[in-house]
C-alpha cells in the first residue's frame, strides 16, 4: 500500500513540475519550470488548496533519495577529461575562493543584522519601561 | 525489448553502485567518501571498462533524471513545514540569503573571468551555491552544461562544509543564525547538514536558506549572467 501511495504522490509532484514547465515555456521565462512548480505547490499548501497529506509521503521519499537522482548527471563529467588538467584546477580555485567569500560575508552580515535587530528590540523595551515609570 | 532491458540494466547499475557506496560512507563517514562522488567514479570506471559510451548509459539514466523535476517541487514540503519559522525571521533570512546569493554568483563570475575560463564553463559554475537539481536547471537555462554545474555544486558543498569552521573563526562569526544562513546559502544541502552539527536553530536556518537561495538564484542568476557575460 505504501509504495503505491508514494508513486501516486510523486505523480502529483510531476503534475506541478509539468505545469511549471508549461508556464515557463508560455511566458518564455529563464526560471526553471521545476522552481515555478515549487512556488505553486508552496502557495497551494499555504492556501490549503492542496492538503499536505496529498504530497507528504511522496515528497519525503524523493528528498530522501535526492542524491541518488544526481548520479546519472554527475557521471556526465566523464565527457570532460580536461577537469584533470590545469584548467580544471583553475575552475576548482574559482569555486573554492568564491565559496569561502560567500560563507564569510553572509555569515558576518547575518550576525550583524541579528544583533542590530536584538539591540533595537532592547532599546524599545527600555523606552517602554521608561515611559511607564514616568 | 532489448533496448528496454539495457535501460533497466543501467538503472540497476546506478542504484546498486549508489547504495553500495552509501554503505561504505555509513561505515567510514569521511567527507571525501560521500556517495555521489564515489558512486560516480565507480560507474565511470565500469562504463570505461566495458566500453559503454555515456550516451548509451543515459538510455537508462534519463529515467532517473526524470525524477529531478518532481524532486525540486518536493522542496516545497520542508519549506511549508517551516513556514512559521520563516515568517518570524523573514527580513533577516531573505535579506541575508540575497546578499549571499549575489556575493556568491558575482565572485565566482569575476574569478572565472580573471582565470580566463570559457563563457559556457563560467555560466555552468555560476549557480554553484544552489542545490543540485536547481543548479542543473539554472545552468542549462543560462547556456552552460548541467554536468559541469554539478562539478561546481559539489566543490562548493563539500569544501564549504569542510572549511566552514575555519572560515567562521577567521571572520569571527559566532552566532548560530549567521552560521546557519551562511552554510545553507553557500553550500546548500551539504552545508545544511554541517549546520546541524552546531545546533537545531542553525539547521533550520540552513535548510530554509538553502531553499530560498535556490529560488532567489534562479531569479538573480539570469540578470548577473546578462550583466557579466551578456
Amino acid at each position: 500500500m505504501k509504495p503505491l501511495i508514494i508513486c501516486l504522490q510523486i505523480g502529483v509532484l510531476f503534475i506541478f513540475s509539468y505545469i511549471g514547465t508549461l508556464i515557463q515555456h508560455f511566458f518564455h521565462l529563464i526560471i526553471p519550470g521545476s522552481i515555478i512548480g515549487l512556488l505553486l505547490l508552496f502557495l497551494c499548501l499555504c492556501l490549503k488548496v492542496v492538503p499536505v497529506q496529498l504530497i507528504d509521503q511522496g515528497a519525503g521519499f524523493l528528498l530522501s533519495i535526492l542524491t541518488l537522482l544526481f548520479v546519472p548527471m554527475t557521471v556526465g563529467i566523464m565527457k570532460y577529461p580536461f577537469l584533470l588538467s590545469w584548467k580544471g584546477l583553475l575552475l576548482f580555485a574559482a569555486v573554492l575562493i568564491s565559496t569561502i567569500l560567500t560563507i564569510g560575508i553572509s555569515g558576518l552580515s547575518s550576525q550583524f543584522f541579528e544583533k542590530s535587530a536584538e539591540n533595537r528590540k532592547e532599546a524599545q523595551e527600555c523606552n517602554k519601561r521608561y515611559t511607564h515609570s514616568s | 525489448m532489448q533496448q528496454a532491458l539495457y535501460a533497466l540494466l543501467m538503472i540497476l547499475l546506478t542504484v546498486a553502485c549508489f547504495f553500495l557506496m552509501a554503505k561504505l560512507y555509513a561505515r567510514f563517514a569521511f567527507a571525501f567518501l560521500i556517495p555521489v562522488l564515489t558512486s560516480t567514479f565507480l560507474i565511470i570506471g565500469i562504463l570505461v571498462a566495458f566500453h559503454i559510451p555515456y550516451e548509451s548509459y543515459m538510455e537508462g539514466g534519463k529515467w532517473i533524471n526524470a525524477l529531478l523535476g518532481p524532486a525540486v517541487v518536493a522542496l516545497a514540503f520542508p519549506l511549508y513545514r517551516q513556514r512559521m519559522f520563516l515568517k518570524k525571521h523573514m527580513f533577516l533570512i531573505v535579506g541575508n540569503v540575497a546578499i549571499a546569493g549575489v556575493v556568491g554568483m558575482i565572485s565566482v563570475a569575476v574569478f572565472s573571468k580573471w582565470f580566463h575560463l570559457s563563457d559556457s564553463l563560467s555560466l555552468s559554475i555560476l549557480p554553484k551555491s544552489v542545490t543540485t537539481p536547481v543548479a542543473m536547471a539554472v545552468a542549462d537555462g543560462l547556456g552552460g552544461s548541467a554536468s559541469m554545474a554539478i562539478v561546481g555544486v559539489m566543490i562548493a558543498g563539500i569544501f564549504g562544509a569542510m572549511l566552514a569552521p575555519y572560515i567562521f573563526h577567521l571572520f569571527g562569526v559566532k552566532s548560530p543564525v549567521g552560521r546557519g544562513i551562511a552554510l545553507g546559502s553557500a553550500s546548500h544541502a551539504v552545508g545544511t547538514s554541517k549546520a546541524a552539527e552546531y545546533s537545531e536553530l542553525a539547521f533550520s536556518m540552513g535548510s530554509v536558506s538553502m531553499t530560498l537561495n535556490a529560488i532567489l538564484s534562479s531569479l538573480i542568476g539570469p540578470v548577473i549572467a546578462w550583466l557579466l557575460f551578456g
